[in-house]
């Protein structure tokens, strides 16, 4: 019974810890895209394209760390 | 309010089996789930929605309601088809927008109560991202054939012994692809309406308390109009989180279709 409580409790944390990354990560990627779109306004559209493609890689990881949650 | 907490816990631990797909009834052989209802219940909604749009088309729509549809359809086109894809981009809209109104209109059904999202099941999702990754590989192996795509995943101007490790690596991303697709909109999804049913439970579990617990106790009910509050402001956000997942589907699909279609 406790070593699932704790096993349990051990998931979340570290589903936890997964996410400190990619939040940061995604962080990063809105600050550089706010500010070059404020530089350059007509760039918006393209820079959305990148902008989605960095923030869905550093997202995979946050998602892998949930889905090792529901299989672990 | 002791035993309001306790209430509370109990309920809310029992809350994840309400989210599990159980059978509604069963077709030879076959167990149709309430997402698999929902998801059905969508089709309908979808195809009511844009036929319903595309009845009376008019160079200039005087109908309000095919406007607002022509609008999704033109937000598409503009802000995910030309935007991320480039050149070439007029042949892909038609999918882009089939998927970003089926999800749209999925998220959005599952924010009415006592409504399901079928995107909050992973059968679901799992299909719709399987119908991406497919889209995207056929067309990149149109574009460029078997090998020619292959080289297309390693970056060009990679030095020579690193390009294999690079190739593997980028192959890797390329296969999570359908995973994360799949898994983002799920996740959200389902976390999303489970905050919305924790504080939902909160807000009963104290009311409860005040309102029928022998003596009329108004202090112990206090709680439940700050979780109410929380209720309401959560569910504004899933508002908007209904929306930003279609969208980031459909603009995610649309980066995938052009590093497939376009060598970089």
């Amino acid at each position: 019974m406790e070593i699932t409580l704790a096993l349990a409790a051990l998931k979340v944390v570290g589903y936890g810890l997964a996410a400190i990354g990619p939040g940061i990560g995604i962080g990063i990627a809105t600050y550089g895209l706010c500010v070059s779109a404020a530089r350059q306004p007509e760039m918006k559209g393209q820079l959305m394209g990148y902008f989605f493609i960095g923030a869905a890689m550093s997202e995979a990881l946050a998602l892998l760390g949930l889905v090792l949650f529901f299989i672990g | 309010m002791e035993e309001a907490l306790s209430e509370f816990v109990q309920e809310a631990q029992g809350l994840a089996a309400h989210f599990e797909p159980h059978t509604v009834f069963s077709i030879g052989g076959w167990d149709v789930t309430q997402y698999i209802v929902w998801l059905f219940i969508a089709f309908i909604v979808v195809l009511l929605v844009v036929l319903g749009a595309a009845k009376k088309l008019q160079v200039i729509p005087t109908n309000k309601f095919s406007n607002m549809v022509e609008y999704g359809y033109e937000f598409v086109t503009r802000n995910v088809a030309e935007d991320v894809i480039g050149h070439g981009f007029k042949k892909h809209v038609p999918f882009l927008a089939t998927i970003f109104f089926f999800i749209l209109i999925c998220n959005i059904l599952g924010l009415i109560p006592g409504f399901k999202t079928s995107t909050g099941a992973i059968s679901c999702t799992w299909a719709l991202a399987a119908i991406s990754f497919v889209y995207f590989n056929v067309y990149g192996l149109k574009t460029f054939g078997f090998f020619g795509y292959m080289k297309t995943l390693c970056p060009s101007g990679v030095p020579g012994p690193m390009a294999p490790v690079i190739w593997f690596l980028e192959f890797f991303s390329m296969v999570i692809r359908v995973l994360t697709l799949a898994v983002r909109l799920y996740g959200n999804m389902l976390a999303g309406h489970m905050v919305l049913a924790v504080f939902g439970i909160a807000t009963t579990c104290f009311l409860q308390q005040a309102l029928f617990a022998g003596s009329l106790d108004l202090i112990a009910g206090l709680p439940s109009i700050a979780w109410f509050v929380l209720l309401v402001l959560m569910y504004a956000l899933e508002c908007l989180v209904a929306f930003i997942q279609a969208f980031v589907f459909a603009i995610l699909s649309a980066s995938y279709i052009n590093m497939a279609t376009h060598a970089h």
